[in-house]
């Protein structure tokens, strides 16, 4: 007992009671929901199945059920559209600025920083902000886009079918970019100067500089980051519950939304599992390329 | 061109910019300033006319927002303190040393991270009501965040802890420290400040937190501030400038957190998130 406690103050014991607790409390709390998800999703849950483990088996049901109802290919579609359409405007918008930024000048850097308050905001807040700017009738941005000439009626952006898939990603661009730029900024500053001074000596111009070193030599930067853009809008949900909420008629609901809506709204507990299952393997794999593409950092 | 002009142009345009992006921010201070009938003008009005400050007194007043910031306030402050009391010392092992189990358990702490919240509440709730937990709502939520948001947390901090030389922990230990000794008495207050750091970043997440507190609590009396925002904006509302009101009230201290400590916070967030 006493040769414990001394391991425990002076000790490896020390070290493993500081990182056996939190991965205890991770495993119990993250960990086993991750199984029981599993478990979930070949069972039957709902309201009344509730509180009891031993539930009916229903073996693959849920999964098929999920594959033949109608919704479930443009639920799937959109999501697609919203993590492609979200990550390529993050990043080309957010690459953008850190080139910009990466000039040198006073109050450069403060003033880059202050962009990452999109970040900081709740989601629901940024969600209401921009659901009151792309309201229909009063909203303001189809005010400036007709006053720049590039529509001539409004366009209802939250009811329109055509349309409300695009608003959430719009305000999800809006919300991701500076994330996207502090980091790639981080990049683009670890370059070494002294590769453009050599460029510049052989007479490359700006635009082959940026083809020939910054391009490569931001390549591991890139991929963590389109793979961090991935986890992150695969994590999107506040924005869609504040803007449109799935609709009209399914036509912005993507899976994250819809897993949440088929448990909290419809009380299917055993197919919301099963969307989760499903997308926790997609979100898993995007972290594993993540890992990659940083691996030469990982251990610092 | 000399170098000043060009330095003044860069941050003329450079301030036009972070002016574009900033404005759907500036859009919401305005419309909460606006009067029922000037918010609906068109063309809409870029300056409010009459500032309505009694606006933010009557949402106050009738949202009940003082009940449900001091939610929010609990359940940050009770996530913050759970996962800096349990995430500090796991960063500090997962930074002193470099085997292959603290691969194995930097690999486990990442794919904790990218668990999205909408996918993970629906074991969790079941999980919770089974053990009874949804009686206390907000330690439910705060203990749902803590496993959220606690990798995060060590991901930052064990890069600040990756900052502080072995060698002093080292001699303090010669010098007749135990472990646990130069644990409190050297490391620790070295990187005081890049905890603080993040924990103030975990904070603000916690404090908008959504998916988990929408789910797991129906009481009212226990909502925090973003499920209320989101049940004040009904399918067909129209009073946005009540609504950007309370988002002005909701977010203005966050915002000003945010200014004051940008460079910290910036610095810390790019130090941990990319290693």
């Amino acid at each position: 007992m006493k040769r414990l406690f001394s391991s425990i103050t002076d000790g490896r014991g020390f070290d493993l009671v500081l990182v056996g607790v939190p991965f205890t409390f991770l495993l119990a709390l993250s960990g086993l929901p991750l199984a029981y998800n599993i478990l979930m999703s070949f069972q039957e849950v709902d309201m009344f199945s509730l509180g009891s483990v031993i539930r009916p088996f229903v073996g693959f049901k849920n999964y098929v059920d999920l594959l033949t109802q109608p919704e479930t290919m443009s639920i799937l579609r959109n999501t697609i559209v919203f993590v492609v359409g979200s990550i390529t405007g993050q990043f080309l918008v957010g690459f953008a600025l850190a080139l910009f930024f990466w000039i040198n000048f006073p109050g450069a850097s403060w003033l880059r920083g202050l962009f990452l308050v999109s970040w900081v905001m709740p989601g629901l807040v940024v969600g209401a902000i921009w659901n009151w700017i792309l309201s229909g009738d009063f909203g303001v941005l189809n005010f400036l886009l007709q006053q720049t000439g590039l529509l001539n009626g409004n366009i209802f952006w939250r009811s329109d079918p055509n349309f409300s898939l695009w608003a959430v990603i719009l305000a999800n661009i809006w919300l991701g970019t500076s994330f996207n730029m502090i980091l790639l900024a981080t990049g683009l500053a670890a370059i070494p100067a002294d590769l453009y001074e050599a460029a510049e000596m052989d007479g490359a111009n700006a635009w082959q500089r940026f083809w020939t070193i910054t391009l490569p030599m931001m390549r591991s930067t890139i991929g963590a980051i389109i793979a961090l853009g991935l986890i992150f809008t695969l994590q999107q949900f506040d924005l869609f519950a504040a803007i449109t909420d799935g609709g009209p008629n399914n036509s912005s609901n993507v899976a994250q939304y819809w897993a949440w809506d088929l448990s909290f709204r419809q009380y299917d507990f055993g197919k919301g599992a099963t969307i989760s299952v499903i997308m926790t393997v997609f979100v898993m794999f995007a972290a594993t390329v993540y890992v990659r593409s940083t691996r030469h950092e990982v251990r610092g | 061109m000399s170098e000043n002009a060009r330095n003044r142009l860069l941050l003329a345009l450079s301030i036009v910019m972070a002016a574009i992006y900033l404005f759907p921010l500036y859009w919401m201070y305005v419309t909460a300033l606006k009067s029922g009938s000037e918010m609906f003008a068109t063309p809409p009005s870029f300056w409010p006319s009459a500032a309505q400050w009694s606006t933010f007194a009557y949402v106050w007043e009738s949202r009940n927002m003082g009940r449900y910031l001091w939610n929010s306030t609990v359940i940050a402050f009770g996530a913050v303190a759970l996962i800096a009391i349990l995430g500090t010392g796991c960063a500090y092992v997962l930074a002193r040393y470099r085997n292959i189990w603290v691969d194995v358990g930097l690999f486990l702490i990442l794919m904790f991270q990218v668990l999205p919240a909408s996918l993970m509440i629906t074991p969790i709730f079941v999980g919770f009501s089974q053990l009874g937990l949804l009686e206390y709502p907000r330690l439910a939520v705060i203990l749902a965040i803590t496993a959220k948001s606690m990798p995060f947390f060590v991901v930052l901090v064990r890069a600040t802890f990756m900052a502080v030389p072995m060698e002093l922990e080292e001699a303090a230990l010669v010098d007749g420290n135990s472990r646990i000794g130069a644990f409190f008495n050297i490391v620790l207050p070295l990187a005081r400040n890049g905890i603080l750091v993040s924990a103030i970043l975990i904070f603000m997440q916690a404090f908008g937190e959504f998916v988990y507190s929408k789910s797991m609590i129906q009481d009212i009396q226990f909502q925090p501030a973003s499920v209320g925002l989101n049940s004040f904006m009904g399918p067909n509302t129209s009073e946005w400038n009540n609504i950007m009101a309370y988002a002005t009230m909701y977010v203005t201290p966050i915002l000003a957190i945010f200014v004051l400590l940008q460079r910290r916070i910036v610095s810390g967030l790019t130090s941990g998130a990319l290693k």
